[in-house]
């Protein structure tokens, strides 16, 4: 798993690399952690190139919504896999998070 | 060796009979008139002594080894008060005989035949305990070849004995060369004192004073023997006898040889003892250090032995260890100090190498501190992996320390890094065993919550499995009959593995069966128990309080009520349920909405799950799962996925439920064939039959 940060302005931009499983989840849950993270007005999650994500991923996501929302900041997820998408979309997450096809349509939420 | 110890038994008995022997020879010898003035012959006389020496000798020679361990001094104490006593029974007969001369002169003679046989006998015992006691001295620690020279000085003393028994006797010259020879060859082993440089100080001067008490003795029955060798009239005055005279020679040489190589050790023995101190406290700091438990113990007592051994009279240790909290300790100088002496040696790219400095004064950097040091010694603790600290050590004088303090301080670093790397791979191994442990509990608390035995009626089939991955996962199951000819499925799968995912399926079942229960205050047969969307709702709101911030629950529950021929299910967040229809004779997936418990953990919840109802006509089936069936990877790592399940289905819906089951896992088997099962897998296959079974009978 790699992540890339890359921020402008009021957003950050993180873009996911590989499989996010127990151990990457690790990872990625350090990242979202930082203080920082929450002066941002969005967060902006690029998933072209996740190609798996295990319950402890997806559990990562769920353990910051509310931290997110508290601080009024925006988690946008675009570009997902359709594979990745079926496994939000199972669990019921696609009702509760952003999830927009493009980056374009993303930078407008 | 039986034979030799059965031998050795033979030769006490042996000793006395021929000792009584040599008295008895001896009396007749010396007083023929008793026998009516025929000359009684020498040779019984000389038969017996050498019998009895040959036998006091091997006697002694079997005797377990003397020396126990490293009690020299012990060794030496038994002998002067044992046998060295002789002496003084020795001198006692014979004034005891001077006695008797003046006072009865006609029994004087036999006294002194008597007294002179005795004396034989005790001289012999005390030669053969001494030499034994030297075999002991000089073959300790030795090299073969010692032990075979040792061997062949016995023989060589053995067959002297036998030379006094022959009437031949060699010429004057050849016998003194043998002698002289032989004589050689004791003082050369007399040469073998490694003992000596064992003993301590105190240990040294003991010996010296037993080692003159061993010599005394022996001086008194040498002088017993000269005096009386012409005054009694005897065939075998002592002297002459060159196995004695050899025995003797070599007991006193070595007594001698031992004294002065002890006594010259004596001014030397302070450096000795440190050095032996070094080595023992080297011993000690092992065996501690084995026997502790932590890694700051073992830091504490390298500290504790070094500046004990090489006598500092300031130190500090700089501990660097992720696995202990212990960061080092000082001796006799502020840490502010020490740190500037760091920072000196940091300066001169010195920090933490091995170093030795015995000139401090000399160097501008360290004058400038003001230290009253004159010499330095840095030892790193360092394995090939990595740096655990280092040591400093300070003495006040200038060439403080020398090479031998740098070895053994190697020495005692290299045993502490080694214990510390010890100890973290038996804390690792602990931890591994704890790891496991802990699965092997989570496994059984698993099992235990599965149930064993299915539901059975005539109005459905149900065929389950369950596999548990290597490390457990959170899959599980459960039924439940309820009044009216109902039954609830409950099907789910906790995020996380190991003790607290189990955890977790526990409370699960447990929010199950109490939420499960009838409600008396219900006003009618529907609300009598939860519909799963509002058990989902409520099971969410228990579970919000417990779970762990990034931990979630995936469950399914469907009751079905074959009176009426319909179920009704929730999913929260589960896999879909795949489902052949019998009417339409088509198989599909019921897409529902729903979100897993413990996601969102307030009142909203309720807003993210629904109720599916669906009236269902025999012969319908029902397949539910967890994740772990659909996300089995391939040999490419792909998944099976929810498209080849339900061509599965397609393919078997007409066989009964164990055997759809076995088709849909045989499938799924050669999918992944090879590859190591990463996920809990739980397969259920409901297969609803005809609503009067008996008609058919």
């Amino acid at each position: 798993m790699k992540i890339t940060q890359h921020s402008s302005e009021n957003t950050l931009t993180l873009s996911l690399d590989g499989e996010l499983d127990a151990s990457s989840s690790v990872l990625l849950d350090s990242e979202l952690n930082a203080p920082e993270i929450l002066n941002y007005t969005k967060v902006l999650i690029d998933c072209q190139r996740l190609n798996y994500i295990s319950s402890a991923g997806l559990g990562v996501f769920i353990s910051h919504l509310q931290r997110f929302q508290d601080a009024n900041v925006k988690l946008v997820f675009f570009n997902m896999q359709e594979k990745v998408h079926n496994v939000f979309e199972i669990l019921g997450l696609d009702s509760l998070l952003t999830i927009v096809p493009s980056q374009a349509e993303a930078a407008a939420v | 060796m039986p034979f030799d110890r059965k031998l050795s038994s033979f030769m006490l008995p042996l000793a006395l009979l021929s000792w009584v022997g040599l008295l008895v020879c001896s009396l007749l010898y010396a007083h023929p008139q008793q026998i009516g003035n025929t000359s009684f012959p020498g040779w019984p006389m000389l038969v017996a002594q050498a019998v009895f020496a040959a036998a006091v000798f091997l006697h002694e020679r079997a005797q377990p080894d003397r020396l126990r361990g490293l009690d020299f001094v012990g060794l030496l104490r038994r002998l002067l008060l044992g046998p060295g006593l002789l002496a003084t029974v020795c001198v006692g007969l014979h004034l005891l005989e001077d006695l008797f001369r003046q006072q009865t002169p006609g029994i004087s003679s036999v006294v002194s035949t008597v007294a002179y046989t005795i004396n034989v006998g005790l001289f012999i015992l005390f030669l053969a305990r001494t030499n034994y006691s030297w075999r002991s001295l000089v073959l300790f620690r030795s090299s073969a070849r010692l032990r075979r020279q040792w061997g062949w000085f016995e023989a060589l003393l053995g067959i002297t004995l036998l030379v006094r028994l022959v009437s031949w006797s060699p010429p004057q010259a050849v016998l003194i060369g043998v002698l002289v020879f032989l004589g050689g060859f004791g003082a050369y082993l007399s040469s073998n004192q490694k003992w000596v440089a064992y003993l301590n100080r105190r240990q040294k001067l003991e010996t010296v004073l037993l080692q003159l008490g061993i010599i005394v003795a022996m001086g008194v029955f040498v002088g017993y023997f000269l005096r009386t060798a012409h005054t009694v009239r005897l065939i075998t005055p002592a002297p002459q006898q060159a196995f004695l005279l050899l025995n003797a020679f070599f007991a006193a040489f070595y007594a001698f040889m031992g004294l002065m190589v002890t006594f010259f050790n004596l001014p030397t023995a302070g450096v000795f003892e440190q050095k032996r101190e070094e080595i023992l406290s080297l011993q000690r700091l092992t065996q501690l250090i084995q026997k502790s438990q932590t890694a700051e113990e073992v830091y504490r007592m390298l500290f504790d032995s070094a500046i004990q051994t090489v006598e500092a009279d300031a130190a500090w240790l700089e501990a660097d260890n992720s696995s202990t909290d212990y960061r080092g300790q000082h001796y006799r100088i502020a840490p502010e100090q020490a740190t500037a002496v760091c920072q000196l040696l940091a300066e001169y790219n010195l920090g933490q190498i091995e170093y030795l400095n015995n000139d401090l004064p000399n160097s501008t950097g360290f004058r400038s501190l003001n230290l009253p040091y004159g010499s330095l010694i840095v030892m790193p603790l360092r394995s090939s992996k990595r740096q655990y600290g280092a040591l400093y050590m300070l003495k006040e004088q200038r060439q403080g320390f020398d090479r031998e303090n740098l070895s053994i301080l190697q020495t005692f670093t290299s045993q502490t890094v080694l214990s510390i790397e010890n100890l973290q791979l038996m804390q690792a191994s602990i931890q591994n065993q704890l790891v496991q442990e802990e699965l092997k509990i989570a496994s059984s608390v698993q099992d235990s919550l599965i149930p064993k035995d299915l539901p059975i009626d005539n109005w459905f089939e149900i065929s389950s499995h369950a596999l548990a991955a290597k490390e457990v996962g959170g899959d599980f199951y459960d039924f439940l009959h309820l009044p009216g000819r109902r039954l609830a499925v409950l099907i789910g799968d906790v995020s996380g593995k190991g003790i607290t995912a189990a955890f977790h399926v526990a409370q699960m079942k447990g929010i199950f069966h109490a939420l499960m229960q009838e409600n008396p205050l219900a006003r009618n047969e529907r609300e009598k128990f939860p519909v799963p969307s509002k058990f989902m709702a409520q099971a969410n709101n228990a579970l919000a309080r417990c779970l762990e911030k990034a931990a979630f629950i995936t469950a399914s529950l469907y009751i079905i009520d074959y009176e009426h021929g319909g179920f009704v299910f929730a999913r929260a967040g589960h896999c879909h349920t795949l489902y052949y229809h019998s009417i339409k004779e088509e198989v599909s997936y019921f897409h529902t909405a729903g979100l897993g418990l413990g996601i969102i953990r307030n009142d909203t919840y309720e807003k993210h799950i629904k109720n599916q109802f669906y009236d269902y006509n025999p012969g319908d089936v029902m397949v539910i799962y967890t994740d772990g069936i659909v996300e089995a990877r391939g040999e490419g790592g792909e998944e099976y996925g929810e498209d080849r399940l339900l061509q599965m289905l397609e393919r078997t819906y007409y066989l009964d439920a164990t055997a759809i089951k076995e088709r849909i896992l045989s499938d799924l088997e050669e999918f992944s064939r090879g590859q190591p099962i990463h996920d809990d897998q739980t397969l259920l296959v409901i297969k609803f039959k005809d609503s009067e079974p008996e008609a058919r009978l």
